[in-house]
């Protein structure tokens, strides 16, 4: 393979599956670029993140509908860390996975301070603990957990034949079953009625978080020490067995939500949307069979592992074939340019970081919709969204000289060390021809090699 | 610029997009509008196509811009019910007195910082609903903010927005239904839906340097064309609503540009007609001020905002309703952090030239038993509002009204008289049209997929 073939497979590996490429990373990656993808997915540990100070389980649900400031501050504090993570792997290959997996069960931290102050030890302690394991243990915490239950509203709901249904005359909610199917597991066209969906919501009624008010005024069994942990309500969960796709799932309490939803994660409508959406995240917004099967292949035969199916996914010959059409997402972009420069925004400069991504519309943790933020390149490269990029690309390049004033280096000899011969005649040149460093960075920023993935 | 020199001024719009949009299918549609990625020229220009015939059943020249005031404003500070005797008892340190607040007569008056929305109701040209509320009263601001935007009794998941909905239900090829609806800013659920919607985003960012533009142009024009398309596009619509004019200078807040740019793009001949502005920084729960202080500075910038819109959208103005909502009102009583919290009903003010001055609905009273948990009670349901201008300022027929843009809205019957000048009922009715679904299930991609190739 000629050099420069191998500088294309290394700009595919670090632009398509990675964070985007650091200063010499293609030297370090070429001689077998997919070879640096797997080594990521064999070491599972790499995933996590371990700052000692970030809070645990019980000490992020504390802060649970407590007051404004403190929920945020903790937010902040896991923003911080996952920037910082972002811009630590040759690649970032398992960093983007996490944030393909943190996006399928997209929340918003404007809907309740439970997921405000809990969605970065979410992301944490479920999402990156999973994300080279099953499947199934990810959906689980995931609806196990506070953020999600507040979410889409599952602590209210209550089975109306329950104990405290009865009593109190209430009923289901079905928002997080209905998501579920729709958005986490199946996916529209998957196989199930709305039927399922009322089945779903039965099931897990009872699923619930001890809710600030609970916790203060000891409502509902809540205490000052729960505050904001997942607690089952047994006296709220709907009696009897349910009938979900066929299946008749018997009356076992909390376990009989786990084992449906062990099952909705292994199901092989499950299996096809995943890889679907994994194909069309990674590689082309129309994704077809030659792609999407095999990767839901790997993920049936394996009972549901992720790291088989991102191996998978990496093992298709248009993982490295396909044109780069896609268009990095803002928040891809904004760390792909700080990994390029290797200066990070934290604290008190964070803001050329927040601004951009407020005005492209892509705050984290932020997505009003339980969809996510969508995959499709056409969204983000509408005209109104292409001349913020650029505004933000010039803004960027104007905040690094004053985080870093002695920044030497010049937009050509970086654009070298990050694309090598994978940068085109046209990109060199407008490179060379900016004035000064702000307008090279802003060009090099705004170029299809660093825009396109 | 005047409107004559748009056209000149702009490059050719991408033609894919325009023919993907004006093509009615439906599922380019919902890829559009889902995304609202169309940019603004786009609308310039495929207006310019429309057959004559299109123009007969809407008010084609009527403006309608909905500011959503986000946060849950506290109407109670915005306008003083003077006629109210617990007024003073029941504000406390929030109270203003009646000496420094602008006078709309002998029932209430306006907050000192409101001075162009005084002189507007001065004009004849300002309207306020002092207790407006919306069905859902739960006093969440996710919750409640959904519910004044999807228009719907009970929230629905997947709802669309009610604005979408009414653009949907006008005839193809109406001139309102083709300028589309325009985004500013931000993407609210009001505009979500099947119909294609424009966006265009204010920004406090140093502009694009015109060589780095020549040198991107020359790299994208070799070798990615589309990005240059995209970008070309969304650099002329910003230039466009951003031209150097009277006020539209950089010294001004991005909320205020936000109401320039709309005004300049809505003035246009060619230009959008209806659009959507979001303003935060109501959620006043502690050390909300009086006469000085943080909601006495929001209500200035929106004071100075509407007032730029005036200005820039000139002419226009004749033919323009401004409402402002918020998805609900404050505790009457002040809270321990001399702020207030959520409530219930809050006042609405409606501004523009084809605006009838007066009240919207009475004034429910302070009094214990004349409160709803505690908080002010609506007497008027924004929907009844809502469908009033609907009808009388743009020509939306009374049947689409109360079907499928406000469904399961007999309770808020058809508000009347909220204009000067009603369009009349005869060209109401001519814009009929087929029922859409207040909900979406938005061909999502998966299941295009399955469509096409099969389910697992």
């Amino acid at each position: 393979m000629s050099l420069s073939e191998q500088n294309k497979l290394a700009h595919i590996a670090l632009s398509r599956f990675g964070m985007g490429a650091k200063s010499g990373s293609i030297l370090q990656i070429r001689v077998n670029p997919k070879s640096a993808l797997i080594s990521e997915l064999n070491n599972p540990a790499g995933a996590l993140i371990t700052t000692a100070s970030l809070p645990s389980y019980s000490d992020a649900c504390q802060a649970v509908e407590t007051d404004f400031n403190d929920e945020e501050k903790i937010r902040q504090r896991e923003l911080t860390a996952r920037i910082l993570k972002h811009t630590r792997p040759h690649v970032g290959f398992v960093e983007r996975l996490v944030l393909f997996f943190s996006n399928h069960f997209s929340m918003s931290i404007n809907k309740d301070g439970a997921i405000r102050a809990t969605i970065g030890q979410l992301e944490r302690d479920v999402i990156r603990k999973h994300v080279l394991g099953n499947f199934k243990d990810m959906l689980l915490g995931v609806m196990r957990h506070p953020a999600m239950l507040a979410y889409l509203d599952n602590d209210d709901s209550m089975g109306p034949n329950s104990v405290t249904g009865l009593a109190w005359g209430t009923g289901l909610n079905k928002n997080l079953a209905r998501e579920i199917l729709e958005l986490h597991t199946l996916g529209v066209g998957g196989g199930y009625a709305e039927a399922d969906v009322a089945s779903l919501a039965r099931i897990i009624t009872g699923w619930s978080y001890v809710r600030g008010w609970e916790a203060e005024g000891r409502y509902n069994g809540g205490t000052p020490g729960t505050r904001g942990r997942y607690v089952f309500r047994p006296d709220w969960h709907e009696p009897g067995a349910h009938v979900l796709l066929g299946k008749t799932y018997a009356p076992t309490g909390i376990n009989q939500g786990a084992t449906a939803l062990r099952a909705l994660a292994v199901h092989p409508s499950t299996a096809q949307f995943l890889a679907f959406k994994l194909v069309r995240h990674f590689i082309t917004d129309t994704p077809t069979p030659a792609m999407v099967n095999p990767v839901a292949a790997a993920f049936k035969s394996s009972g549901g592992s992720l790291k088989a199916t991102a191996l998978a996914l990496i093992n298709l010959p248009e993982a490295w074939t396909a044109p780069l059409t896609k268009l990095r997402t803002p928040y891809e972009l904004q760390i792909a340019e700080m990994r390029a420069l290797g200066r990070v925004y934290l604290h008190n400069n964070r803001w050329p970081f927040v601004a951009a991504l407020a005005a492209l519309r892509h705050a984290p943790w932020e997505r009003p919709a339980p969809d996510g933020y969508t995959d499709e390149s056409v969204y983000w490269m509408g005209p109104d969204a292409m001349r913020v990029r650029l505004e933000t690309a010039q803004l960027n390049a104007w905040s690094l000289r004053q985080i870093s004033p002695s920044f030497t280096r010049s937009a050509l000899t970086l654009a070298a060390g990050l694309f090598t011969s994978a940068l085109s005649r046209e990109s060199r040149a407008a490179i060379a021809a900016a004035p000064d460093l702000q307008n090279g960075l802003a060009t090099l920023f705004m170029t299809p090699e660093f825009q396109r993935r | 610029m005047s409107d004559h020199h748009d056209h000149d001024d702009l490059p050719a719009v991408d033609q894919r997009i325009v023919s993907a949009a004006s093509e009615g299918c439906a599922e380019s549609r919902l890829l559009l509008s889902r995304r609202s990625m169309l940019g603004v020229t786009a609308a310039l220009f495929s207006s310019a196509f429309l057959p004559d015939f299109a123009r007969a059943a809407t008010n084609a020249e009527a403006r309608f811009l909905v500011v959503v005031l986000r946060g849950g404003m506290d109407g109670m500070g915005l306008m003083i019910p003077k006629l109210d005797p617990l007024y003073a008892a029941k504000r406390k340190q929030l109270a203003l007195p009646f000496a420094s607040t602008l006078s709309l007569g002998t029932d209430f008056a306006l907050h000192p910082a409101l001075a162009r929305v005084h002189a507007m109701y001065n004009d004849g040209d300002a309207a306020f609903a002092p207790a407006a509320g919306i069905p859902l009263l739960n006093r969440s601001h996710f919750e409640c903010q959904d519910n004044l935007e999807n228009g719907l009794q009970v929230n629905e998941a997947n709802s669309t927005g009610w604005i979408n909905r009414f653009l949907g239900a006008l005839p193809a090829g109406d001139p309102i239904r083709d300028k589309r609806g325009l985004e500013i800013g931000d993407a609210p659920l009001i505009l979500r839906g099947p119909e294609p919607v424009l966006g265009w985003s204010p920004t406090w960012f140093e502009k694009s340097n015109p060589d780095t533009v020549a040198r991107l142009r020359a790299v994208y024009t070799a070798n990615d064309p589309s990005l240059w398309a995209s970008l070309e596009n969304g650099l002329a619509a910003d230039a466009l609503a951003l031209a150097a004019g009277a006020s539209g200078g950089n010294d001004i807040s991005v909320l205020r540009r936000g109401f320039v740019g709309a005004a300049r793009l809505m003035r246009a001949a060619s230009g959008p007609r209806v659009s959507v502005l979001s303003v935060g920084g109501w959620d006043t729960h502690s050390q909300q001020g009086g006469l000085t202080g943080q909601f006495n500075d929001r209500l200035s910038e929106l004071d100075q905002a509407l007032g730029d819109f005036k200005i820039e959208i000139g002419a226009a103005w004749a033919n323009t309703v401004v409402i402002c909502v918020t998805e609900f009102g404050r505790t009457v009583e002040t809270n321990g952090d001399t702020g207030t919290d959520h409530g219930i009903a809050t006042t609405s003010l409606m501004v523009g030239g084809a605006v009838k001055a007066g009240f919207i609905g009475d004034w429910p009273g302070l009094a214990p038993a004349q409160l709803y948990q505690g908080d002010l009670r609506p007497t008027v349901d924004l929907r009844s509002v809502f469908k009033g201008i609907l009808r009388d300022h743009i020509g939306v027929p009374s049947a689409a009204l109360d079907s499928v843009v406000f469904p399961d809205s007999a309770t808020a019957p058809t508000y009347g008289g909220l204009v000067k000048s009603p369009v009349t009922a005869a060209r109401v009715a001519s814009a009929a049209r087929v029922q859409r679904q207040p909900t979406i299930q938005e061909v999502s991609p998966i299941a295009r997929y399955r469509q096409q190739y099969g389910g697992a």
